[in-house]
């Protein structure tokens, strides 16, 4: 659904986005992260043709973003960090006008107006000037703004940067659902823990340069990354678990304490069930033993060196 | 695109502008203000009537009687016409005004709020935003115009103003707004931020030197004059000014100066709508207002509008020489205000640089330096000399050497031209803010130095004088004296030495463009 083919953006003399090869299938919510100034905001910005790439380029719904832009956009919603709105308009007006800016049918405006105002619970304010809203308000109105034509592709350059707690899981749970309607997405953040649980599929980038890109699973597996584990037990037997797992081939890190510990395990699933058969065979009475999910924060901090340009 | 009431730009400035409690409030403020300028009207014809009759009164005679009786027929007629005259320059200066100043603050100002990300991101091609813009932006002076119109029209109607009349000079206030509208659009997208003090300073300028162009009714181009709205009406308010009962003339036919006003204004207006058209949606750093090939094409159009509008009469004794000269310095300003529009951005001539450097890189490119596209447009230019002195040949008859004098002219002024433009560009591929305009102030400081060194070593002797401005500046091509190809020697060294000038910058420019790119630099 998107693609970005060697796509590169210099800037005087620094590389803002360095032949950046990426695809992103239908359907999945791809979390572009990466320290500020690393090019996200502008792989964004080129993806929807709002700049021009130096070389390279950006498909959507398999339509040429520089060559037939106004085809492009009608696949496209936009949503930055900043979520400026025309303040002298009444909410409905603002979102009518978009949706003809958008070449939505005529028809199907009026109806479609009201829809995204329920989706964004603006019902109530629906006649008031924008001006008169409160900012969590303005911001909400912006994301209906964008999802007005439904777009098959969001593009979303920190959405939820100012947005308080609610509305960050009304923003995630109206995302959700867009994913499950087959709405491809990619959402860009220097905030890990907003994209935590909620990205199918992740890039890291650092100096305009994509580190690493694929399903988390995949990403986590290509790299062989040792897993965190928790061990609990009953009883004492801290010494008989450390001789256990000191030394152990996959091993690492180990840190144990009176009758629980953590430690990282680089093996696969059929060593980690072969260690724990160990354990207990060593006598010890396991209470827990799980690997620790990983979260998109503690991938990001194992690949990345955190360069910025 | 044709049906702009629903385009939804247009509509959107509908909706915020004219609410109905201001539209009520716009409308009942202009019907007092228009019936407060009847009574004063009125009052005026009155007080004249007055005036007659009490110098009737006074000193009795023939004159004075004649007088009054001339004014109590006319009085009703008079305060119609005075009533129109006056509503209708009050609708003319707003509408223009207002037209060029909301379009000037309408990119910018959207820049400003951060809105205008969001308008590009939509389907809206860049000719909806300009239309919508163009005639969103001052949509509550149309309406107040729109109010006045019944009674203006009443009035001119009354006051003796013909039909047609009216409709021509409404056709004139609607077509000159939209062209300053146009021009102020233009600015907008010109100005990375919507700064009110340079938008006022730079549009009064705008809207001056259009009013301001009717001073040129007495030139050698008279039809300039028609780029001022005035000239189109003067007919209205003073019908024997004798300036403007001339017509000015298009390839030697006379042209009513209403028409010539409309003409200019739309071929003028077409080629800053193209250059909208191509630019509106594009990011502020990528806006390059013509292609190469179209600022060709605007030169040879300049330089065809002025050939095609000379007044032959106003040409002395040397008539084409006068000409020629005339023209070599026009197509100096035009070559300068081409090679500024088609400056290249650092990103893209980097790309261009690179390809040449592999061979794929042509050197008239879109994306590569301007000089091969100057020397086009003066070799275009010169076409044009020939072709122009030869059309008026028998007006003002020429001699085989003003077209050789010609040649080494436009020669002159292009290698000068080059060497700025390309100094300029040097300038944008560097780390200063404002590149172009501290740029411009190099060279002004430049130039400025040039006069000063003119001064001291000429003192006390002309030639020397002459010498180091041939050698500094372009002014050594105006030399009277000078017949064919034989300038003095100091104005081929002065080429010579602008061709070295030249290639120094060229050589700077590849410097800057081999340089390594940081992230790329560090990241290998």
């Amino acid at each position: 659904m998107i693609e970005l083919i060697d796509l590169r953006k210099e800037y005087d003399n620094l590389v803002a986005v360095q032949d950046l090869n990426l695809t992103i299938p239908q359907g999945e919510i791809f979390g572009l992260i990466g320290p500020n100034g690393a090019g996200k905001t502008t792989t964004i910005r080129m993806a929807c043709g709002l700049l021009l790439p130096t070389l390279g380029k950006a498909v959507v719904d398999r339509v040429d973003v520089a060559q037939e832009p106004e085809r492009a956009l009608r696949s496209i919603g936009y949503l930055s960090d900043f979520f400026a709105v025309y303040e002298d308009l009444k909410v409905w007006e603002y979102l009518d006008y978009f949706a003809h800016a958008y070449k939505v049918a005529e028809s199907d405006i009026p109806a479609r107006v009201t829809e995204v105002i329920t989706q964004v619970s603006l019902e109530v304010k629906r006649d008031a000037l924008i001006r008169g809203l409160s900012r969590g308000m303005k911001q909400r109105l912006g994301i209906a703004r964008a999802i007005i034509h439904r777009p098959k592709v969001l593009l979303l350059d920190e959405p939820a940067s100012g947005l308080d707690p609610k509305a960050r899981l009304q923003l995630r749970n109206l995302l959700r659902s867009l994913c499950d309607q087959g709405t491809t997405i990619l959402i860009s953040s220097h905030i890990l823990t907003e994209l935590e649980g909620f990205c199918t599929s992740i890039g890291i980038m650092e100096k305009g340069r994509m580190v690493r890109s694929g399903r988390i699973e995949e990403v986590t597996a290509a790299e062989h990354l040792a897993r965190d584990m928790r061990i609990s037990w009953v009883g004492d037997f801290t010494a008989a678990v450390q001789g256990k797992l000191v030394g152990h081939a996959y091993v690492a890190n180990v840190q144990l304490g009176a009758d629980s510990g953590t430690f990282q395990f680089a093996g696969s699933e059929a060593e980690m069930a072969a260690l724990l058969a160990e354990l207990i065979g060593a006598g010890v009475r396991v209470k827990a033993f799980a690997e620790v999910k990983q979260t998109v924060e503690d991938l990001y901090m194992k690949l990345s060196k955190h360069e910025v340009m | 695109m044709l049906k702009f009431w629903r385009n939804a730009e247009f509509v959107r400035h509908v909706r915020a502008e004219l609410r109905p409690a201001r539209a009520v409030t716009v409308a009942v403020v202009a019907l007092f203000v228009c019936g407060l300028i009847w009574l004063s009207c009125w009052s005026f014809v009155q007080q004249d009537l007055e005036n007659a009759r009490n110098g009737f009164q006074r000193y009795g005679g023939e004159q004075w009687m004649a007088r009054v009786a001339m004014l109590e027929k006319t009085a009703f007629h008079q305060t119609w016409l005075l009533f129109f005259q006056w509503v209708f320059a009050i609708q003319g200066v707003m509408v223009t005004l207002w037209s060029l100043f909301a379009c000037a603050q309408s990119v910018s100002g959207e820049r400003d709020r951060k809105t205008w990300d969001f308008q590009r991101a939509t389907s809206l091609t860049s000719s909806e935003l300009l239309v919508g813009k163009l005639i969103g932006e001052p949509i509550l002076t149309y309406f107040l115009v729109l109010c006045l119109l019944p009674f203006t029209v009443v009035g001119g109607l009354v006051g003796g103003i013909s039909f047609g009349g009216l409709v021509s000079a409404y056709l004139l206030m609607l077509v000159g707004s939209l062209f300053l509208g146009v021009c102020g659009l233009f600015l907008s997208t010109l100005l990375e931020s919507g700064s009110r003090g340079i938008t006022l300073l730079v549009g009064l300028a705008m809207y001056f030197l259009t009013a301001g162009s009717m001073g040129m009714a007495n030139s050698g181009f008279p039809g300039v004059a028609a780029f001022s709205p005035l000239s189109g009406i003067i007919g209205l308010y003073s019908p024997n000014e004798p300036v403007f009962r001339r017509l000015p003339t298009l390839f030697g036919q006379p042209v009513p100066w209403l028409l010539l006003s409309v003409l200019l204004w739309v071929t003028f207006g077409s080629w800053i709508v193209l250059m909208l058209v191509r630019n509106l949606k594009r990011d502020y750093e990528e806006i390059r207002p013509l292609s190469r090939w179209q600022a060709v094409g605007c030169a040879a159009f300049l330089n065809f509008v002025l050939y095609a509008m000379v007044n032959p009469g106003r040409f002395g004794e040397a008539g084409s020489h006068e000409l020629m000269s005339l023209m070599i310095g026009v197509n100096g300003l035009i070559l300068f205000v081409i090679g500024l529009a088609t400056l290249t951005p650092q990103e893209r001539l980097r790309v261009w640089w690179r390809k040449r450097a592999t061979g794929a890189g042509a050197m008239f490119s879109e994306d590569g330096l301007p000089w091969p596209w100057l020397a086009l447009s003066a070799i275009t230019a010169y076409a044009l000399i020939v072709w122009g002195t030869l059309a008026w040949n028998k007006a003002l008859p020429f001699e085989m050497k003003s077209l050789e004098r010609a040649a080494v002219q436009l020669l002159v002024v292009l290698v000068f031209i080059t060497r700025d433009v390309l100094f300029l560009q040097w300038c944008k591929l560097t780390h200063m803010s404002r590149p172009v305009f501290k740029g411009l102030m190099y060279l002004s400081l430049y130039y400025a130095a040039a006069v000063v060194l003119t001064v001291l070593f000429g003192r006390g002797s002309e030639t020397n004088a002459m010498r180091v401005l041939s050698l500094l500046t372009p002014i050594g091509a105006a030399n009277p004296e000078a017949e064919g190809f034989r300038f003095p020697a100091s104005l081929y060294m002065g080429i010579a030495l602008q061709a070295g000038a030249i290639a120094a910058i060229v050589a700077a420019i590849g410097g800057r463009m081999n340089r390594r790119l940081l992230a790329v630099a560090s990241g290998d």
